[in-house]
């Protein structure tokens, strides 16, 4: 009927600016609703001692991909059992106060680079020469995340400035003792991280 | 590789059944389904109520979605049927539209920009248009702008508002034929 299908036309189709409310409505809808599932896990975390920081977060009825913990002195907890589900961990991270980009590669591969510009030389960094030696002890994306245990890591966001993306490549290894290996950054602040581009890394 | 990658390539279902776990996916399916959900809620109750309805519908959907037949790979009838339930909530706003537009023949959408220049055809057409659709049943007129704007079938519209597709086809006969004969009598002299 074409007078209905003129009618049609006269509306454009939503840009993204008209979408962004109702997009921002159901991402916190749906935050707050996972927030709720995830409260029973942390609460068990908090009634555990705070250094036996593993234990407790694979306590909440099987063995989650992952757990997210806010710690009493301000780092986040990061259990890693199973790489799956960054799109969570990204969202889990973000409800933590910590903006961050996660990728989970397969064996022997890496992200094309470079994805993002960082906030110090350790991305792109070519390799363990003396500056780089000098610089674990002083780049902050070095000082942001620590690698804790076999499955854990600690994120400092105290050492993350306001708009800088923490960049999170963990490429899985097949070994249980040393299941993953990971690659993690600062991307500064307006610099947008690319996609990951997962390419052959032989190293 | 990546989440992102694998999502774009799922049908609805699949992000639905994987959203039950993974909940950050059904974003995925508001940036599918939402620009054409938006258009067609602005289309009906004006952009004033578009955001809100929009909102909800996707919000009710995350909350129902553990009870979505996933046998349904297309999810487009499901949302559209839940964004119909709360169009039919916001009656008044669409019956004063309608009303709107038989004073001034111009949808508040258009006002802005280049709609200005086509204000004459717009009140010739769509001034018996808009008094043909305040006319019609309310479940009439979902059939019938359910299949002219959002573009479902027969049968999607009958999984939209759980309905035989016998009783939308006779819906839709009926406000077609209504819908002719008021635009014939808007030709009248």
């Amino acid at each position: 009927m074409k007078a209905l299908d003129d009618m049609w036309q006269d509306v454009p189709v939503a840009s993204f600016e008209d979408l962004a409310g109702a997009r921002r409505r159901l991402m916190d809808g749906m935050r707050t609703r996972r927030r709720v599932l995830t409260a029973p896990r942390l609460l068990v975390a908090a009634g555990v001692a705070a250094a036996a920081v593993a234990a407790p977060l694979i306590a909440g009825g099987g063995t989650p991909a992952y757990a997210v913990t806010e710690n009493p002195d301000g780092t986040i907890t990061v259990v890693l059992n199973e790489m799956r589900d960054p799109e969570g961990l990204r969202a889990d991270l973000l409800a933590a106060g910590v903006t961050a980009d996660v990728s989970f590669l397969a064996p022997r591969t890496r992200c094309a680079d470079p994805r993002f510009e960082g906030t110090d030389p350790s991305y792109g960094s070519p390799g363990p020469t003396g500056a780089l030696r000098t610089g674990v002890e002083r780049w902050r994306s070095f000082q942001a995340t620590q690698v804790v245990d076999v499955h854990e890591i600690r994120i400092r966001p105290e050492f993350i400035r306001p708009g800088e993306t923490l960049v999170l490549e963990f490429r899985d290894n097949r070994n249980a003792q040393r299941p993953w290996t990971l690659g993690a950054w600062l991307a500064r602040a307006g610099s947008p991280v690319k996609p990951c581009t997962p390419v052959p890394d032989p190293a | 590789m990546t989440t992102t990658r694998e999502v774009v390539a799922a049908d609805d279902a699949t992000l639905i059944g994987r959203s039950l776990h993974e909940p950050e996916i059904f974003a995925v399916l508001f940036d599918r389904h939402a620009p054409l959900l938006h258009r067609y809620v602005t289309r009906r109750l004006g952009p004033g109520e578009a955001e809100d309805v929009v909102a909800d519908t996707f919000l009710a959907a995350f909350q129902s979605r553990g009870a979505y037949d996933r046998g349904r790979p297309d999810a487009r009838p499901w949302l559209y049927g839940i964004a119909s339930n709360m169009i039919g909530r916001r009656r008044r706003a669409e019956t004063g539209l309608y009303r709107a537009y038989l004073r001034s023949g111009v949808h508040p959408g258009e006002i802005a920009g280049a709609r200005v220049e086509d204000g004459v055809n717009t009140l010739a057409v769509n001034r018996p248009l808009a008094r043909a659709l305040l006319r019609l049943k309310r479940a009439d007129r979902d059939v019938l702008l359910l299949v002219a704007w959002a573009g479902l079938t027969y049968q999607e519209v009958a999984d939209a508002l759980a309905i035989p597709p016998g009783t939308v086809a006779s819906r839709l006969n009926r406000a077609r034929a209504q819908i002719r004969q008021s635009l014939g009598e808007g030709e009248r002299p």
